[in-house]
């Protein structure tokens, strides 16, 4: 049996204001945060993903190849929990984590920021349309019967958040901590074939290149009195930018690939990296991975309901 | 629109992760091995495409184009792909860690058989191009779109609602995109039409 709760309307505008609440804040927070770093964020900047801040962390010193598999199973551990409370307790650790890593706050706040747009969707919908079960609390609002705003629903979005949010704060210690060559070191011990990580390592280095390269083509776009509308107009010139930054790369290909076989390349680049795993490095993993069967063995203790 | 983490059960996370591996594989023994830097190289180039908004109306509409990426690489569009993704998560935390196999297989899956209607039914004829390169472009989006649906709705009866509404918001991308990949499959036949050519056959070993 469901149990319904009767409110007049105006709780419904407050309800649904609550997901765009959500977002704005994050977008706010984010514009402060980035005030402090000197002026608006540029529309399509890619970030770097190590941080150099000098700081040199336990999770620094952490041989990267126990804190990919660390961080991969611990990630697949919180995605599985299934109650709020054990969510949270996840995300306050994972903020113990990310502070552990010496990183700024804002690195974080940008990963947030980048999924806030697909969680807030599930924060708007969930609670309208999750299917009602016995036991279900209904807010119904004044004369509207067919939209009930289900709390179970909400409950299901809140947990969504928390999971995402934890796995997302978690990427930046797994990241910003080692150079990504290194990372990616790790990676192809750890069984990814060597050529794939490698090839991330190029397309990594050629974003820039590219980012650059759109960036000049969109300069000279707006010189030339060019303003995106809703017409066919743009739809044409959009069109023409990206076939000449494909024409371009495909031109670079070949300048790219005769440069790498006259520097040498044998179809793979060469492993700087020796890793070597000490005492340490086994009770940070153990560590890690013992919070996280922890939290789920919590987890299923809720769902006995002990 | 990418699949952020825990939203998926995680028994289909890791299956997803498992297929869109089998699928990476095939991908790269298509690829002759001496082309793949070069595939690294486009990717970026589509990567920095995907970052260009177009206003629709009041909101805008990021470029998806995995029917482009289909049309010009054909069976290695999987691996393109796949090396796109895996730096969206890294970098801007688009699409989870967790979900990264079920974005794979959302965004390579149209792009592969995107890669395939444009090799068969591309003809001769610029108008045809053209209009084939739209279909690819177009039916590549609802492809996906779909997947994504079908992928969310693996969360149970209370996803249903969410689903629908990603298929609906799918509906303007659909739009931009098949315009986009008229023009730009119009502008390559014009500039470069040999980029066009490559074909299924040439990647085999």
């Amino acid at each position: 049996m469901t149990q319904a709760l009767h409110l007049s309307g105006y709780w419904l505008l407050l309800l649904l204001f609550l997901p765009l609440a959500v977002y704005s804040g994050f977008r706010m927070l984010l514009g402060v945060m980035l005030k402090g770093e000197g002026g608006k964020e540029r529309d399509w900047a890619v970030p770097q993903l190590e941080f150099e801040g000098g700081a040199f962390s336990t999770i620094h010193r952490w041989d990267v190849r126990f804190k990919l598999a660390s961080f991969l199973i611990l990630a697949f551990l919180v995605v599985s929990l299934k109650h709020p409370q054990t969510a949270l307790a996840a995300l306050l650790l994972a903020f113990v984590g990310y502070r552990a890593a010496c990183i700024p706050w804002r690195r974080g706040f940008k990963r947030l920021l980048g999924m806030s747009g697909f969680l807030s969707m599930f924060l708007l919908m969930l609670p309208l349309t999750a299917v009602h079960q016995s036991g279900d609390l209904l807010l119904v609002f004044g004369q509207l019967d067919w939209l009930s705003f289900n709390m179970r629903g909400l409950d299901l979005a809140v947990l969504i958040i928390l999971r995402a949010t934890t796995v997302a704060l978690l990427m930046e210690p797994l990241l910003a901590t080692a150079p990504l060559p290194v990372t990616l070191a790790g990676l192809s011990r750890m069984g990814v074939p060597q050529r794939i990580t490698e090839l991330l390592l190029i397309t990594h280095r050629y974003l820039y290149v590219f980012v650059h390269e759109a960036r000049r083509m969109q300069i000279g776009m707006e010189v030339r009195g060019f303003l995106k509308a809703t017409n066919f107009a743009t739809l044409r010139t959009v069109g023409n930018f990206v076939g000449m930054l494909f024409v371009r790369s495909f031109e670079r290909t070949e300048r790219v690939h005769s440069a790498m076989l006259a520097r040498g390349y044998q179809g793979h680049l060469p492993q700087p990296v020796d890793f070597q795993a000490n005492k340490s490095d086994y009770f940070k993993s153990a560590l890690c991975l013992g919070i996280g069967l922890l939290l789920l063995g919590c987890d299923y203790l809720l769902l006995a309901g002990v | 629109m990418h699949i952020s983490d825990g939203v998926l059960p995680t028994a289909v996370a890791l299956g997803c992760y498992a297929a869109s591996a089998v699928i990476c594989t095939w991908s790269v023994k298509r690829t002759r091995s001496e082309d793949l830097p070069k595939v690294a190289v486009l990717t970026a180039a589509f990567f920095i495409a995907s970052l260009v908004h177009l206003p629709f109306g009041p909101t805008s509409v990021h470029l998806l184009i995995p029917g482009l990426v289909g049309a010009l690489l054909g069976p290695s569009a999987f691996l393109a792909i796949a090396l796109g993704l895996v730096l969206q998560c890294l970098l801007f935390q688009f699409g989870g860690l967790t979900a990264l196999g079920a974005n794979l297989l959302m965004m390579g899956l149209p792009a592969l058989l995107a890669g395939l209607v444009f090799y068969y039914f591309k003809g001769q004829t610029r108008t045809r191009r053209i209009w084939v390169g739209a279909l690819c472009g177009g039916g590549a989006t609802i492809f996906s779109a779909t997947l994504l649906a079908l992928l969310l709705a693996t969360g149970g009866e209370d996803f249903y609602g969410v689903a629908k509404l990603a298929l609906v918001a799918h509906i303007p991308v659909v739009l931009i995109e098949s315009g986009i990949s008229a023009m730009v499959v119009s502008f390559l036949l014009k500039v470069k039409p040999e980029i066009l050519d490559i074909p299924f056959v040439l990647k085999e070993k």
